[in-house]
């Protein structure tokens, strides 16, 4: 589903990836890890072009773009692979003028074309999958950090993308409202979605996690199992970063 | 006040109340419209237009921006008949007004879509959004809001302004005024019932915009 090669990212001259190297089949889910700059946020944004790779390939299903310093994407290329990607942003990114069914009624409507009515009904029943059946009227200020992310998350599923990307999602909440969007996480894991997700929450990426990855100065330093990476891993960086995330 | 002041008062309160419906309000709200057109359009090209063009509107608000605007009519009524263009008094005034709207505005506009927070952009380029949708769809409306109390001054100033529109001849409500001081002789009273007038116009503007922005508090921006 996700195919990414030696992909590097530099601003200036300062390399944020260095070369990344990343497979994920279709329903399944990958975690990475690691302290912050390693470019974990940066490799995410490269794969829904936010960020413009400098070089390497970013391919989701049969779609493959390839980067070259100076090459030019194509618009259409570029607009057809973030179709396919959702992304769920750690500060949630809702758009406060427009309430909680119709954030997630947006995509359908501006991008896909989608009738009102029909855009209408698919929010609210995401908005039920979600748990705020009863908020659909509410404007983003109304609700809570959890509730927000969780309106985020079926934003990013109403366009049903082939991929979703999280990034850091539920690092801006309090403390008691992470469950709410990890509930939520661990449910579209078990439903088959193909998933990356950004987080320090180790004891999802533990349950859920088919894959961890462990990066440190814009490589991968580390990828296996979460049993392997979190509990086995002899590799020194592994575990002085996981050492350091136990005394917080 | 005498009697005969009050009666002339009074007497001129129709005579202007009609010059202020048929020219100074269709002066100011034709050239705020267009106006505001011409504003989005030039903030927009100067933010993400191509290079020449967005030196051509920097160019244009630069030089509405240092120029009076009774020099800006004088040009269009006065000057321009000279190398051909002959255009009528209402038309001609229309014209300065949006102009001068449109270059103040532009700055409005232009400072208020750069005011939306970047994870506007990013989450509208996220569901695949172009550009232009994103723009349309979620950093104009937003963007709206920041501008809505400096437009409004602005349409509260253009409201005024429309008096300068007596110097091409337009026969607007100030202009109204002019001529019935100079059958009655009383500058005071005429001026100051005009001055009350427009008073009363920017006063229901106001209204207006405190209507606005309450509509506009049904969601807060970060």
């Amino acid at each position: 589903m996700l195919t990414v090669s030696q992909l590097r990212k530099s601003f200036g001259s300062a390399a944020v990836l260095d070369g990344i190297d990343l497979r994920l089949e279709k329903g399944k889910v990958l975690v990475m890890i690691g302290p912050s700059g390693s470019g974990k946020t940066t490799l995410l944004r490269c794969i829904n072009l936010l960020e413009t790779p400098t070089e390497g390939s970013v391919a989701v299903g049969d779609l493959e773009l390839a980067f070259a310093p100076g090459r030019k994407q194509r618009k259409a290329d570029i607009l057809a692979l973030r179709q396919r990607t959702g992304m769920v942003f750690q500060s949630y990114n809702l758009f406060p003028h427009r309430t909680a069914a119709e954030n997630i009624m947006e995509g359908l409507i501006t991008v896909r074309k989608t009738s009102k009515q029909q855009a209408r009904e698919r929010a609210f029943e995401l908005l039920g999958k979600v748990g705020l059946a009863d908020k659909a009227d509410l404007y983003p200020h109304q609700l809570s950090g959890g509730q927000q992310q969780r309106i985020g998350i079926a934003r990013a599923i109403a366009m049903d993308p082939d991929l979703l990307l999280f990034d850091e999602p539920t690092s801006a909440l309090d403390p008691e409202l992470v469950g709410e969007v990890l509930k939520v996480m661990r449910a579209l894991a078990a439903e088959g979605r193909t998933m990356v997700v950004v987080t320090h929450e180790m004891k999802f990426a533990e349950e859920v996690a088919d894959t961890v990855v462990l990066m440190d100065n814009g490589r991968i330093v580390e990828r296996g199992t979460p049993a392997e990476v979190l509990r086995e891993s002899g590799n020194e960086r592994t575990r002085a970063f996981l050492s350091r995330l136990h005394v917080q | 006040m005498t009697e005969r002041q009050w009666n002339i008062a009074l007497d001129s309160l129709l005579p202007l109340l009609k010059a202020g419906v048929a020219f100074t309000i269709p002066l100011a709200l034709i050239s705020f419209v267009l106006g505001l057109l011409v504003a989005v359009l030039t903030a927009i090209i100067r933010l993400y237009g191509p290079k020449p063009l967005a030196l051509a509107a920097q160019f244009y608000v630069w030089v509405i921006r240092g120029t009076p605007l009774l020099v800006q009519l004088f040009i269009i009524f006065f000057g321009l008949p000279r190398v051909g263009i002959v255009i009528d008094p209402f038309p001609a005034a229309i014209i300065g007004f949006t102009v001068s709207v449109g270059a103040y505005g532009s700055e409005t506009v232009r400072a208020a879509i750069l005011s939306i927070h970047k994870g506007q952009w990013e989450a509208s380029y996220a569901l695949g959004m172009t550009r232009w949708q994103a723009l349309r769809r979620t950093v104009l409306p937003q963007a709206a809001r920041v501008a809505t109390p400096t437009l409004a001054s602005s349409f509260i100033s253009l409201v005024k302004d429309t008096s300068l529109a007596f110097t091409v001849t337009v026969p607007e409500m100030f202009q109204r005024s002019q001529q019935i001081v100079a059958t009655t002789y009383e500058p005071l009273v005429l001026y100051v019932e005009v001055a009350l007038i427009y008073l009363l116009i920017c006063s229901f503007l106001s209204f207006g915009q405190a209507r606005l922005e309450k509509h506009f508090d049904r969601y807060h921006t970060r």
